[in-house]
């Protein structure tokens, strides 16, 4: 069920907000103990925020289109009130006294908080397989990852509890787990939808976004929180007619799982057959992206965390390794990672006078199992985390928008993600491309077995 | 390097966090070169072409 279709059933009154967010609250009993998707769960407040939004209506106050939509915020997101923990044993306690700008534009927008989701700790991994809060399951199967590190949202919206949450992405972080799951997530421009009271984690790389059921749920909320908003939602039959797209013949398209090459290919002819101008393009060096952003990375993750290297026991292993790493980065390394930041980033923009957006594929593989450490590409294997992040990362040093989206699933009955990414601030050309490949693919209604 | 760290890093991390760091440094050496000068940090993205 989208957002519309909800907001549709509440102002025919078929539905009522408290029902809907009872049903919600329902759904999260019975699917969490399973999933493992939130972290915290406010019952007692989500039903007196339902009976204030369902008196608004009765009053004739109509917030817009999310009035009364069910919303989880990932745990690295401030709520006031709500303990935000990053998925850290150390902030297990921590109740901010505000709420971040997303979460306070989205409650103005109607929305009603059910909790807050899970994450991979201190949002710095893919696999959210957190030590502290246990690892979150993929609804297409729990012996699998959710990805991450918002992957209690993915798995909560995948699984059907809620039709909307809220994400970061530093190096992939929203794109990989709706990859993994099969949901759309958006990381938007550098710096479109506002970071306030979003946990930082690598200050020149964070994005905050959004992830949902469909491409329009998602542009319906982009549309209201975004900087410099056009209020643009595609229509009922958006299409690609003219569209120039670009499809990376290097880099890319190199180590991609066979299955997920497929769905990518098919896509690609998807947009065509659609009255899209397709053209093949070599794109500079993908591979330097990657190297810059985790030098980047590294640097300014343990600016940032370093501090809570006295309590080593409260940490995972993983994020020690990286803390560490972090710390031997010379200043003059992450200087110079920025300044090439900078040339490559020149470089890349020019693809942007032929093209109007990029395909990609959003993820190398479909998700790993739990605990899973290497994946093989032929005979080539790649840690995990480093394959996971191979095709987003290069976008969040970038700072340009990149939509994630299902196109397709494996032979085992895994989602496959397509990466569409535009120019800065062209958000609205990703989200029309993406409603188009989404009507056309015609897998939104099937659903993973854990919903 | 690692061992004069404040605090040192862990030796039984050592093996997970050296050779890694040292393959992502060559890499970004290979980068530097070439990069001008006058090149400033990156300072978000330029909108268009």
């Amino acid at each position: 069920v989208t957002i519309q279709e909800i907001g549709a059933a509440l102002r025919a009154r078929k539905t009522s907000v408290r029902e809907l967010t009872e049903e919600t609250l329902r759904r999260v009993a019975d699917a969490n103990p399973r999933l493992n998707a939130f972290i915290t769960v406010i019952d007692a407040a989500a039903r007196a925020r339902a009976m204030a939004l369902d008196d608004e209506l009765a009053r004739g106050i109509d917030r817009g289109p999310l009035h009364g939509i069910p919303i989880a915020h990932k745990d690295n997101i401030f709520t006031r009130g709500v303990r935000t923990t990053g998925g850290s044993k150390i902030f297990a306690d921590f109740v901010p006294d505000y709420d971040a700008t997303i979460v306070s534009q989205l409650n103005d927008a109607g929305t009603n908080v059910i909790g807050k989701t899970g994450l991979h700790e201190f949002a710095y991994g893919i696999t959210s397989n957190n030590p502290h809060f246990g690892a979150i399951r993929n609804p297409w199967d729990p012996e699998r990852v959710p990805g991450g590190s918002s992957g209690g949202s993915a798995a909560a919206v995948a699984g059907r509890l809620v039709p909307l949450a809220t994400g970061s992405d530093t190096g992939g972080s929203i794109r990989i787990p709706a990859s993994f799951c099969g949901v759309v997530g958006l990381k938007p421009t550098y710096e479109r939808i506002s970071r306030i009271g979003v946990m930082p984690l690598g200050l020149t790389l964070d994005h905050a976004g959004l992830l949902a059921g469909t491409v329009r749920d998602v542009a319906l909320a982009f549309s209201l929180i975004a900087k410099h908003s056009s209020g643009y939602v595609p229509s009922p039959r958006a299409d690609l007619r003219g569209m120039r797209i670009g499809v990376p013949e290097n880099f890319f398209v190199e180590r991609i799982a066979p299955e997920v090459m497929l769905s990518f290919r098919a896509a690609v002819q998807t947009a065509a057959a659609l009255g899209a101008h397709v053209t093949e393009i070599k794109l500079p060096d993908g591979e330097a992206l990657n190297v810059v952003g985790r030098i980047a990375q590294l640097s300014e993750v343990s600016a940032l965390l370093a501090r809570y290297l006295d309590r080593r026991s409260e940490i995972g292993r993983d994020i020690l390794v990286l803390l560490e790493q972090g710390r031997l980065i010379p200043a003059i390394d992450y200087l110079n990672a920025q300044r090439v930041r900078t040339v490559l980033a020149r470089d890349f923009s020019k693809i942007w006078k032929h093209l109007d957006c990029l395909m990609t594929p959003a993820t190398p593989m479909t998700a790993p199992k739990i605990g899973e450490m290497s994946v093989a590409f032929g005979s080539f294997n790649e840690d995990v985390r480093t394959a996971a992040t191979r095709l987003t990362r290069p976008f969040n040093v970038l700072g340009w928008p990149a939509l994630a989206l299902p196109c397709g699933f494996s032979n085992a009955g895994m989602p496959i993600g397509l990466q569409v990414v535009g120019p800065p601030q062209q958000e609205d050309t990703l989200l029309q491309a993406g409603a188009a490949f989404e009507d056309a693919f015609g897998i939104v209604g099937r659903r993973p077995a854990l919903s | 390097l690692a061992a004069a760290a404040e605090p040192p890093v862990p030796e039984d991390l050592l093996p997970d966090v050296v050779p890694p760091l040292e393959k992502l440094e060559a890499a970004l050496r290979g980068l530097e070169v070439g990069t001008p000068p006058e090149t400033l940090l990156w300072n978000g993205p330029e909108d268009g072409a």
